[in-house]
């Protein structure tokens, strides 16, 4: 059951039947979810649930097959993807896609510059250009600053996630779409991880899919579960802890930690 | 800007060259190797190997024939200061319409759609009388004037080739660290990615085409001087695969490999036949492509980089 929100202002996201088909398959079903501003969600569900593909769609990597998506109150159904990331929306990729030919410097100038324009220059950048100055603050953020100039493609997998995040923080977000941002990191990196999520400022929506309890519970202050791409649960961690359908399906019967 | 330094030792051709070395060997490699170079600049930066080079060298060569003198009745003779603009400024233009009409392919679909559009404008010139002057094309078309200088004589007509390889060497070597010259090679790695951080990725695209269109026409300009003459037979199936050949034994993933692939080409072109009767020069060079894919996939540049790792690692090697 979809959680009721008594407010004035607008939704941050607010989807209603959102579907996503590929041939005869329904991969998201008649998902309705409302997320509010500055609220941390924990999207969570066994493989195969539809949860990437749910961020697909909500992103525009994916048409929507039915229903609508509201951001701030504006439907984005049919808004490309380039266009809602400039209406604040920024996601990360479960695996991720990153420009491996560039340097950690340039990658997050492009993020800079995608959402603040500036990218259609073609005169060499000058080390002093304002996006060059932010690029490096956001490799701060994401615990980069000392590896400004390696090529990406030299990263390590937990630096690779960390520049992901990094992009995703350009010019500051009203929105941020994480998708399994600790898959592969090791147990010493988890921690900071978290540690980043929450020292990230609190207005800013996030909407995570993750498959640590641990950070997906911490990080968040309510959950939506998917099963077989419906919306099976909604509410406080404590209480889809505790809730019995989501044991079931999810965890097995049984509590798996 | 260090591989424009590439270009400087050909500037000392001059001083031990007789006209043949100059215009006929390296003037013409140099030509060859800037025409080239917009197919390098595709394939290295956005990652699409590129038929349609002939085509965009040929529309600014075919501009300079008809607004420039000719010996055929075809055309309207404009100051070189307006046709040369107008040359390069079409040659982007078919940049501009290749790349939207290619925007959406990679791999073996570019390759066939470029080679689509190419053979398509053999064909419009070879029936096309009015602009193109049909199966015959334009002869005659002489370099111009310029301030008591004639640049049909073989040093000045060389320094001005010199002068544009360097400054399209330079051209690709800056705009790649330009902001659109990131976001194109971001295109290149991941485009989904480029969408996701809210750039759209058809302007990126159209404006890689348009720069190799610049660069195209800046060398179909020199060529056209350089034979005086144009026809469809130099926009046809040969020009197109020459070009990819050059790109290919030079290295795709670096601009100076489009020189050291001109210069081959234009050697093994002009001293073959005294190994071997002309009509088996293709089957040499395809001997030379197929020795160069399956022995230094990287193209002449590649294995001298790698050579030159090497030699390094060895000197270091012995001061330990």
């Amino acid at each position: 059951m979809p959680i009721s929100h008594d407010h004035k202002t607008a939704n941050a996201l607010e989807i209603q039947g959102v579907g996503r088909r590929f041939g005869g398959f329904w991969a998201v079903k008649d998902v309705s979810l409302s997320v509010r501003p500055g609220e941390r969600r924990a999207v969570l569900g066994p493989n195969g649930a539809g949860k990437t593909t749910l961020f697909n769609v909500l992103t525009g990597d994916l048409v929507a097959s039915a229903g609508t998506i509201r951001m701030d109150g504006a439907d984005v159904t049919q808004t490309p993807m380039h266009k809602r990331i400039k209406g604040g929306l920024r996601r990360t990729y479960q695996h991720a896609h990153l420009f491996d030919g560039l340097t950690i410097r340039e990658t997050l100038f492009l993020a800079v510059s995608g959402v603040a324009g500036g990218w259609q220059r073609f005169l060499p950048l000058k080390p002093n250009d304002d996006a060059i100055g932010k690029a490096e603050n956001l490799a701060g953020m994401a615990g980069l600053s000392s590896d400004l100039d390696r090529e990406v493609a030299n990263l390590s997998h937990g630096q690779r996630r960390q520049l992901e995040i990094g992009m995703a923080l350009a010019e500051t977000p009203k929105m941020l779409l994480l998708d399994e941002p600790a898959a592969g990191l090791s147990p010493s990196e988890r921690p900071r991880l978290a540690e980043l999520l929450l020292s990230l400022p609190k207005d800013i929506t996030i909407v995570l899919i993750e498959h640590d309890m641990d950070i997906a519970l911490r990080t968040s202050d309510s959950v939506s579960v998917l099963h077989n791409g419906r919306l099976l649960a909604e509410g406080s961690p404590e209480n889809i802890m505790s809730n019995e359908a989501v044991h079931n399906v999810y965890m097995g019967g049984a509590h798996g930690h | 800007m260090k591989s424009a330094l590439f270009i400087l030792p050909f500037a000392l051709v001059p001083f031990f060259a007789n006209d043949f070395w100059l215009v006929q060997i390296f003037g013409r490699a140099l030509i060859l190797g800037v025409i080239a170079l917009s197919l390098t600049f595709l394939a290295a930066y956005l990652g699409v190997v590129s038929f349609a080079q002939a085509t965009m060298a040929g529309v600014s060569g075919y501009t300079v024939a008809y607004f420039g003198p000719n010996s055929v009745d075809v055309g309207r003779e404009l100051p070189f200061y307006v046709v040369l603009p107008l040359a390069i400024i079409m040659a982007t233009l078919s940049g501009v319409i290749i790349g939207l009409i290619a925007r959406r392919s990679q791999g073996i679909y570019a390759i066939m759609i470029t080679l689509a559009v190419g053979v398509a404008f053999f064909y419009f010139t070879r029936q096309n009388y009015t602009y193109f002057n049909g199966w015959t094309g334009f002869s005659g078309i002489r370099a111009p004037e310029i301030a008591g200088t004639n640049l049909r004589d073989p040093l000045p007509f060389y320094l001005l080739i010199i002068s544009v390889a360097m400054l399209c060497l330079m051209l690709v070597n800056g705009f790649i660290k330009s902001p659109l010259g990131l976001t194109i090679q971001a295109v290149r790695d991941a485009p989904k990615r480029v969408l996701a951080i809210g750039i759209p990725t058809t302007p990126v695209i159209v404006s890689a085409y348009a720069i190799a269109g610049f660069i195209a026409g800046s060398g179909g300009i020199l060529n056209v001087w350089y034979q005086e003459r144009i026809s469809s037979f130099s926009v046809g199936l040969g020009p197109i695969v020459d070009i990819l050949v050059i790109a290919v034994i030079g290295g795709l993933k670096h601009p100076i490999g489009a020189f050291i692939g001109a210069l081959a080409f234009v050697l093994l072109d002009t001293f073959a036949v005294d190994f071997i009767d002309r009509e088996r020069f293709n089957t040499l060079i395809g001997l030379v492509l197929l020795a160069i894919i399956m022995g230094a996939p990287d193209g002449l540049h590649g294995l001298a980089k790698s050579w030159l790792a090497r030699f390094k690692k060895r000197v270091a090697e012995n001061q330990v």
